[in-house]
């Protein structure tokens, strides 16, 4: 394959001095001897060897003519067999077999292969042969020293290179875990360790610690009409700029539009008032986005307080509620902490979230309140009223908890259980004998969105035995207004089925009349306020008021009951209006429907 | 937190590693207690071991002499090791000094090792890659700056097949590793064999190298054959790695000794 046979130039070949060998033989071209051959065999294989046959027989050819003419000089030249032993050493033929071959090899046919005759040449061949081993020996142990140190240095190398990646791995690995991925902010998980830090730091008991919530005002619009990856391209651009407007400060995201801010050292509320607005004005700029112009405004909630007592929890939570306090308002401005108002939230809050249990403890119970003729003063009907014997804080009117399950939608089960009471107790009273009162039952706008509301008041009619025309159904105005088709084909439905429509506190709310014209309504209720007006004799205008709806109703069949009547001139002057019934303390007050019953008999 | 699967790989030079192993059986001292105890636990139940990793060693100087005298100047040596005597640089760049060798390990350490022996070399560079990762290798940008594709170029796989399992799909890297290659360029194969070995030697060797990160994967000659799939096999196919294009006529006595298999193909076209 290419090998010149008997190269002479074997560049494998070790140390310089090697090449300056004495010898008469050195650099001339001629075929290995017997002796060098016969010495390539013995020292095959015991290591690995780079080289050809033939480059080793040249190499070995040359050292045995160096080892020639040292045997033959005088004086015998040690130095001469260090070299020796150094070069095989530097031509890999690096064992202790290839030592052990070599000495055996040249001990044995040296001086008898190549004829050479000395009187002592026994004696210059054992010292020679000394010199090649002992130069061996120390060329093998310093490489095999230098290739420990190698190995041992490479093993330091990868290790630290491989420490060093690990770390990087972990500054990123700590950075993506504490960082949002989208603008690149602080997540939640790194504001609450440095809000903890800020609140828990030894010796800070003193000091003040703020934190803002910021929320974009309708930033659903953005993504709804604009799609996700613009949404995405505002917050980037949002976060950027509370970045720079808000320098030195902690400012995170804590997912979605929400962002927060942290302020370390404050002194006082004035201080995180600046801060809000430094924020409202950084959001309010119209950003350019995908060749929009977006304008978006904020909410801020903003909570300050000294960090003695605090805990990051509280102050999250506070600022949030703070926030939405300021979304309530309208958005586009800051709101701060009131601990009163958090206080009275909180309690309705747990009031809220006692209502399933109160349920299912029967903590609720009814009252009704007449609603009686004008014209002859028979009640009518009443209309139910919702109380719940609170374990701790007494009875509760509707008021106080009404408007939280609305909110909560924890007035659909309450509700239907109002309507189902009042359905089953309002069946007794029909086998009291005579014309017993409807029983009118207020529905909130869940309940008349959901579906099903048809086959449940059919249910219970069914299941109580109650004449539909014994119930009503109490809707306000602004249900109506909000009220999509379904329900009102549900009402209608109903309506059919012969149970009463009644609009609560009408005149109070939008004053639509078009939904007169649509839907199924037998009764009008007309709000307390404009009867209370009929008090002052000179205030003319609610009367004029009263009269012309009672004029409207009556020209659209629908008989009017006028709520918070509270005395016998208001009675009296409603029933000169031509008003049909009326409800309020003058005819009675909310009680149990057994005192009422008793009455009427 | 599950970590990333980017974490890289802590040192581990408690564990034997092949490449050290290998140097020891060139007679090398590159290695560690660890890897010359793994070593001669090999070399009692394999006596030739140290043998069959000169054979090998001898049949890569030789398959690189074929590959420069046939006018290849371009070597990408895949699983090179640690590399003491007689590397691929050596050879190649000894017959042709304008050669250019990009070697390729997973070892880290072996990888440091080659990078300070390779420092002030601008014609040679090592990368740390795993043959598991063929288009990794090929995209990497040092094997890109000092090999250009469109010329030919040989790949080297010498004694590593043996440490990448069938489930590795060894035939489906080559192909990648082929896809790459201009015509005229080359694949290098060797790998241990078991082919007239017995069940207990044979059995013997995979316990050892079970202690290893690089458990051993035997294949026969017909195996490896089927591994040039798209290459012409140079005279004389695959053989013991003694037998292949020998130096001398003894140099092929005993071949199966070695335990390795090898051969040399040529992309046609």
């Amino acid at each position: 394959m290419g090998e010149p046979p008997g190269a002479t130039a074997v560049p494998v070949a070790g140390p310089p001095a090697a090449t300056a060998a004495p010898g008469a033989t050195g650099g001339r071209a001629h075929r290995p001897s017997a002796f060098a051959r016969a010495w390539a065999k013995a020292v095959s294989g015991t290591s690995y060897l780079p080289m050809t046959q033939a480059q080793l027989e040249a190499l070995l050819q040359r050292l045995t003519d160096q080892l020639a003419a040292a045997l033959a000089a005088e004086p015998l030249d040690l130095r001469v067999g260090h070299r020796v032993g150094t070069e095989l050493v530097a031509a890999h033929i690096a064992s202790a077999e290839g030592l052990g071959r070599t000495v055996e090899v040249v001990q044995l046919r040296l001086v008898r292969d190549l004829g050479l005759v000395a009187d002592d040449v026994e004696d210059r061949l054992a010292r020679l042969l000394a010199a090649v081993a002992t130069g061996y020996a120390r060329a093998l142990r310093d490489r095999t020293l230098d290739e420990q140190e190698s190995i041992r240095r490479a093993a330091m190398t990868a290790r630290a290179q491989a420490e060093r990646a690990l770390r990087a791995s972990e500054a990123r690995f700590r950075h993506q875990a504490t960082h949002d991925p989208l603008t690149g902010l602080p997540n939640r998980t790194l504001f609450t360790e440095r809000l903890t830090a800020a609140i828990n730091s030894p010796g800070r008991g003193a000091e003040r610690v703020g934190v803002c919530f910021l929320d974009l005002d309708r930033f659903k619009v953005v993504n709804d009409s604009h799609g996700h990856r613009t949404g995405d391209a505002l917050l980037v651009i949002v976060a950027d700029r509370l970045r720079r407007a808000l320098d030195g400060y902690l400012v995170a995201r804590l997912g979605g539009d929400e962002f927060v801010i942290l302020v370390e050292h404050t002194g006082g509320t004035d201080d995180m008032v600046a801060v809000a607005e430094a924020a409202l004005a950084a959001v309010r700029e119209p950003a350019v986005v995908d060749g929009h112009e977006l304008t978006v405004s904020a909410s801020v909630g903003i909570v300050e307080r000294q960090v003695a007592g605090a805990s990051p929890g509280d102050l999250m939570r506070a600022a949030d509620s703070t926030l939405h306090w300021a979304k309530a308002a309208g958005g586009v401005r800051w709101a701060l902490y009131d601990a009163d108002r958090d206080r009275q939230e909180l309690a309705r809050h747990a009031l809220s979230a006692a209502i399933p249990a109160a349920l299912e403890r029967g903590e609720f119970y009814l009252d009704y309140q007449p609603l009686a003729s004008l014209h002859d003063g028979r009640v009518v009907g009443v209309e139910a009223l919702v109380r719940w014997r609170h374990p701790e804080l007494g009875v509760l009117r509707p008021d106080s908890f009404i408007g939280l399950a609305e909110e909560t939608g924890l007035i659909v089960p309450l509700g239907g259980w109002v309507l189902a009471e009042a359905c089953r107790q309002a069946e007794s009273w029909s086998t009291a004998g005579g014309a017993a009162p409807y029983v009118s039952v207020n529905l909130a706008v869940r309940q008349v969105d959901r579906p099903g509301l048809v086959q449940e008041v059919h249910g219970l009619l069914r299941h109580t035995g109650l004449p539909p025309e014994r119930l009503q159904l109490e809707i306000t105005e602004s249900t109506m207004m909000s009220t999509a088709a379904e329900p009102v084909r549900a009402l209608r439905v109903l309506a059919d089925l012969g149970v009463r429509i009644a609009i609560d506190d009408f005149g109070t709310g939008y004053c639509n009349l078009a939904y007169l014209r649509d839907l199924p309504v037998t009764e009008l209720k007309v709000a307390g306020e404009f009867v209370a007006g009929l008090r002052a004799p000179e205030t003319r205008a609610d009367e004029r008021i009263l009269a012309s709806l009672v004029s409207l109703a009556h020209a659209l069949d629908l008989t009017v009951t006028a709520e918070g009547v509270e005395t016998a001139g208001q009675a009296e002057r409603l029933r000169a209006i031509g008003c049909d019934a009326g409800q309020g303390w003058h005819f009675g007050r909310p009680e149990p429907a057994e005192r009422i019953l008793e009455r009427i008999r | 937190m599950q970590r990333p699967d980017w974490a890289p790989d802590g040192i581990d030079i408690e564990r034997p590693s092949v490449a050290r192993m290998y140097d020891y059986y060139l007679g090398g001292s590159h290695n560690f207690a660890v890897d010359r105890a793994a070593a001669q636990a090999m070399v009692a139940a394999v006596p030739e071991a140290p043998l069959m990793a000169q054979a090998n060693r001898a049949f890569l100087r030789r398959a690189v002499q074929f590959l420069t005298d046939a006018g290849v100047r371009q070597f990408l040596d895949i699983g090179s090791g640690i590399p003491t005597v007689g590397n691929v640089h050596e050879i190649a760049q000894r017959n042709a000094p304008d050669a250019r060798v990009v070697y390729v390990d997973v070892d880290p350490v072996a990888v440091a090792h080659s990078r300070e022996i390779l420092d002030g070399n601008d014609r040679a560079a090592v990368v740390q890659e795993d043959l598991r990762h063929p288009e990794r290798i090929l995209t990497h940008p040092d094997v890109r700056r000092l090999l250009d594709f469109d010329r030919p170029v040989a790949v080297m796989v010498v004694a590593v097949l043996h440490f990448v399992s069938d489930d590795d799909r060894p035939a489906e890297l080559l192909r990648t590793l082929r896809a790459a290659l201009a015509p005229g360029s080359y694949l290098v194969l060797s790998q241990a064999s078991a082919d007239g070995r017995s069940d207990e030697e044979r059995a013997e060797a995979e316990r050892i190298y079970r202690s290893t990160d690089n458990p051993l994967w035997i294949r026969s000659r017909g195996e490896l054959a089927a591994l040039f799939d798209g290459f012409e096999l140079v005279e004389p196919g695959v053989v013991w790695v003694p037998q292949w294009r020998p130096e001398s006529a003894d140099g092929a006595e005993d071949a199966e000794r070695s335990a390795f298999i090898g051969g040399v193909g040529r992309l046609g076209g």
